[in-house]
């Protein structure tokens, strides 16, 4: 018990159960905004819905790399090139998802 | 000027490395990172683009799925990196004792998500369910099956990095953990949820 105060105590521990529990919070949003219950799950979901998705997913790969990963340390252009690149992964995804909601 | 290049040397995580020096930690793993999203995301890419021309297949082949199920190995998966994350602050301290047990919680929790992925599988295969069904399914099973290898192969990481534990080795392992982490958020909305 006392090594849990004491952990908890310490900045980075602090920092890493923060982001835990925002990326739990993001992951139960995502569900939810994906409609997974009765007969909304048969449906498409509607644009706002699509890009909520999209957006948690984003900030949960934003947080992943710069804390569990420790990206935050590196240099600017090493961030920019990974945030990029999951931007343009992401971008490529809602790409095709509008494409085919609107085909 | 020899001395300002020496201070900006030194506050370098990794000097040496050329371009690789302003990333933490062992600069090949971000290698081995920045390949496997590039590969990821073509494939994602490819989905998304082959899902376009195949809306109905794709949407009736996903309600298939269990988006539930997918949720939870996404809550256990992340679980599981705080725990990876928890080892290499335990290291850092040079508390070992500690960093095994936050291995060892990090690599139960990748049982489980094998256990989770397996039941899946079963149940898949069990409806007939096989690769060749139709493209989603192609798809379904060449990423998913993918990332369990890469599951899997970060399995045997963690263990061996509690058996031979030094602070780069755990940091070595813990950020392939996360790498697993990383993929599996982008590939989860995409497969089981965007409809």
């Amino acid at each position: 018990m006392g090594n849990i105060r004491n952990a908890l105590r310490d900045t980075t521990t602090r920092r890493l159960l923060f982001t835990w529990a925002v990326l739990m919070g993001l992951t139960l949003i995502a569900m939810l905004s994906a409609r997974l219950g009765g007969e909304a799950r048969l449906a498409a979901l509607p644009l706002w819905s699509a890009g909520l998705l999209l957006a948690t997913t984003f900030f949960k790969a934003h947080r992943v790399l710069m804390v569990y990963l420790g990206l935050a340390d590196a240099s600017p252009a090493w961030r920019g090139a990974f945030v990029g690149l999951v931007l343009a992964t992401l971008a490529l995804v809602g790409s095709g998802y509008l494409v085919a909601q609107l085909a | 000027m020899s001395q300002h290049w020496e201070t900006s040397a030194r506050a370098l995580p990794n000097p040496g490395w050329g371009p690789l020096s302003a990333l933490p930690g062992n600069p090949l793993m971000w290698v081995l990172i920045l390949s496997e999203i590039v590969v990821f995301a073509a494939f994602f890419g490819l989905f998304a683009w082959l899902r376009a021309g195949e809306r109905e297949v794709f949407d009736a082949s996903q309600q298939l799925l269990d988006p539930v199920a997918g949720g939870i190995n996404t809550l256990v998966l992340l679980t599981s990196g705080l725990c990876a994350a928890l080892a290499v602050q335990a290291i850092g301290r040079g508390a070992k004792r500690r960093c095994r047990q936050w291995l060892g919680a990090a690599f139960a929790l990748g049982v489980v998500f094998c256990v989770v992925k397996v039941v899946e599988y079963a149940d898949k295969l069990g409806q007939g369910l096989m690769p060749e069904t139709n493209t989603f399914f192609t798809f379904y099973y060449l990423l998913t099956g993918f990332h369990f290898a890469h599951v899997l192969f970060g399995l045997g990481l963690i263990a061996l990095v509690a058996w031979r534990i030094s602070h780069d080795n755990v940091e070595t392992a813990a950020a392939f953990w996360h790498l697993v982490d990383l993929i599996w958020i982008l590939l989860y909305p995409l497969i089981y949820l965007l409809r």
